[in-house]
């Protein structure tokens, strides 16, 4: 009798939510290698909101305060030129944008917009610093994580430092 | 404004005005959640639901406050009932005293008679009339108090429970422009008054233990009761410990054979902890949790209690802070804006 109500009331006391956000995080490419306990940790300090179609999630020189990560949906990153916007990228599920304001205090360097109904998690920085302070894993597995990113767009596309270079798709 | 809307306002309003009797209970049972949320936090993390944790959370707590009633109770149940059966002759002492400085200031002085009070007996007059003089307001007193042992431990828990739920709806309502910045704020405010309660709370753990085991060790009369004022004191800036060694103080002047030099140790210890709780422990507990300018804090604990009496003072810091945070994001937030205007007309072509 006991056997049998033990793992349906530890299933019940578990907390849905935290459940499905730890094993999403873990796909995520910036989060991929943190042990399940940190994912954890991480998921509890995110926070959920829903967007529509055409919203504009941060503006191109906007003051960078949070990372997003897409929970559903679709978002572009678009860049203004001379000659109009243009899409630099359209991300999905699973992907991050917005990561390098967990790094540095520079303006957003794209414009994030909404291009299907979605939900974001967000992670405000001072968060993710308190994290890192208290687990130096944490900060180690993320900034490798996000050195390969960097790493992977560099290759991509190189900059000629004496010229004026071309647009950027990398990191926000 | 449309009739409707004003009429909505002119409700919610009212509804403030009749509900304003809850203020304090919320207030406290905002302090108690901030001060239990790590542990909630810890059980996020674990993924257990919110509910479970929560009370859990409160039967541990319930239990611990059984054992510490049980260990410290008698002790401070002793202590207060010794002191309400010295009361009388404490206040005729003190009135004894107080008599005898009139009258020594008025004959020094004539020209102070008129300022100086008139009749005698103020002390007893003010303590011992009260209680028996009154019985409708003790029972109003007594009433308030079991209200709020009540009503602050069941705020607690629903805001402990659903916070985040009340977070998740305001989030989907925010304009998507507004909501890194509204983040941003929020989290530092949540930071800051967080740290600020867990600090203030810790830090009044400890200068109430020192001061209990300082007057122990003295010989001072009702060492856990004056050691649980000096801890409760604490919460109020500047005036709290001074109400905690003037209170010992008090004790030791009135007890027999303490004399002078009794006087003299209360005020070493209470100095002593004082030099230890602001070099040494205030900086673990409330730390790094407030950056305001001494010139800053003092204004505000002024300003706090000329508005709302002790709890403005107990408040005045944390709200200090919180407006000097919001004042810092938002004027940062301002600033990148400009520069990116200012940027963008410089790169606009000239037609």
């Amino acid at each position: 009798m006991f056997e049998r109500l033990l793992p349906r009331w530890l299933a019940w006391a578990a907390d849905p939510e935290q459940l499905r956000r730890a094993p999403f995080l873990a796909r995520a490419p910036l989060f991929a290698g943190l042990p399940r306990r940190l994912l954890a940790r991480l998921a509890t300090r995110f926070f959920e909101k829903v967007y529509h179609p055409g919203e504009v999630v941060f503006e191109e020189g906007d003051p960078g305060r949070a990372l997003f990560v897409v929970v559903e949906g679709a978002v572009e990153i678009t860049r203004a030129t001379a000659q109009g916007a243009y899409v630099l990228n359209t991300l999905g599920p699973g992907d991050a944008f917005g990561e390098l304001a967990l790094i540095d205090d520079f303006p957003r360097s794209a414009t994030a917009r909404v291009a299907t109904p979605g939900r974001l998690l967000i992670l405000y920085k001072s968060d993710f610093d308190a994290l890192m302070e208290g687990n130096s894993r944490i900060a180690l597995v993320v900034l490798r994580n996000l050195s390969r990113l960097l790493a992977i767009y560099a290759r991509r596309r190189p900059v000629v430092a004496t010229e004026p270079g071309p647009e950027r798709a990398g990191p926000l | 404004m449309k009739p409707g809307r004003l009429l909505v306002w002119g409700g919610l309003a009212a509804l403030a005005w009749l509900a304003r009797g809850l203020v304090l209970p919320v207030f406290l049972a905002a302090a108690l959640a901030y001060l239990l949320s790590p542990a909630v936090a810890w059980a996020d993390a674990l993924a257990i639901r919110r509910s479970v944790a929560v009370s859990a959370l409160f039967a541990v707590i319930i239990a611990v406050l059984a054992v510490a009633g049980f260990l410290l109770g008698p002790g401070l149940l002793a202590e207060a009932a010794a002191l309400v059966d010295r009361l009388p002759a404490l206040a005729r002492q003190i009135d004894v005293g107080l008599d005898a400085a009139v009258r020594e200031l008025a004959e020094s002085a004539p020209a102070l008679r008129r300022l100086l009070p008139e009749g005698g007996d103020w002390v007893q007059r003010f303590v011992l009339n009260r209680g028996p003089g009154e019985p409708g307001d003790l029972f109003e007193h007594v009433g308030h108090l079991f209200l709020l042992a009540i009503l602050v431990p069941f705020f607690a828990f629903f805001l402990l429970r659903d916070m985040h739920r009340l977070i998740a709806v305001v989030m989907d309502r925010l304009p998507p422009q507004h909501v890194e910045t509204s983040v941003a704020v929020w989290r530092e405010l949540n930071g800051v008054i967080g740290r600020y309660i867990r600090g203030l709370v810790l830090d009044g753990l400890v200068v109430g233990a020192l001061a209990a085991l300082g007057l122990w060790a003295a010989r001072v009369p009702y060492p856990l009761l004056l050691g649980a004022f000096a801890g409760l004191a604490n919460v109020v800036p500047f005036v709290g410990p001074l109400l905690s060694a003037a209170a010992a103080g008090l004790v030791v002047v009135l007890t027999p054979g303490q004399g002078l030099a009794g006087v003299g140790r209360v005020v070493l210890l209470f100095l002593v902890i004082k030099v230890l709780d602001d070099t040494i422990i205030q900086p673990f507990t409330i730390g790094r949790s407030v950056h305001l300018h001494p010139a800053l804090l003092l204004g505000s604990v002024v300003v706090g209690s000329h508005a709302l009496g002790v709890l403005g003072m107990i408040i005045a810091v944390p709200v200090a802070t919180v407006l000097q945070e919001t004042a810092r994001l938002l004027l940062e937030h301002r600033r990148v804006l400009a520069r990116r205007d200012l940027r963008l007309r410089s790169e606009r072509p000239v037609v």
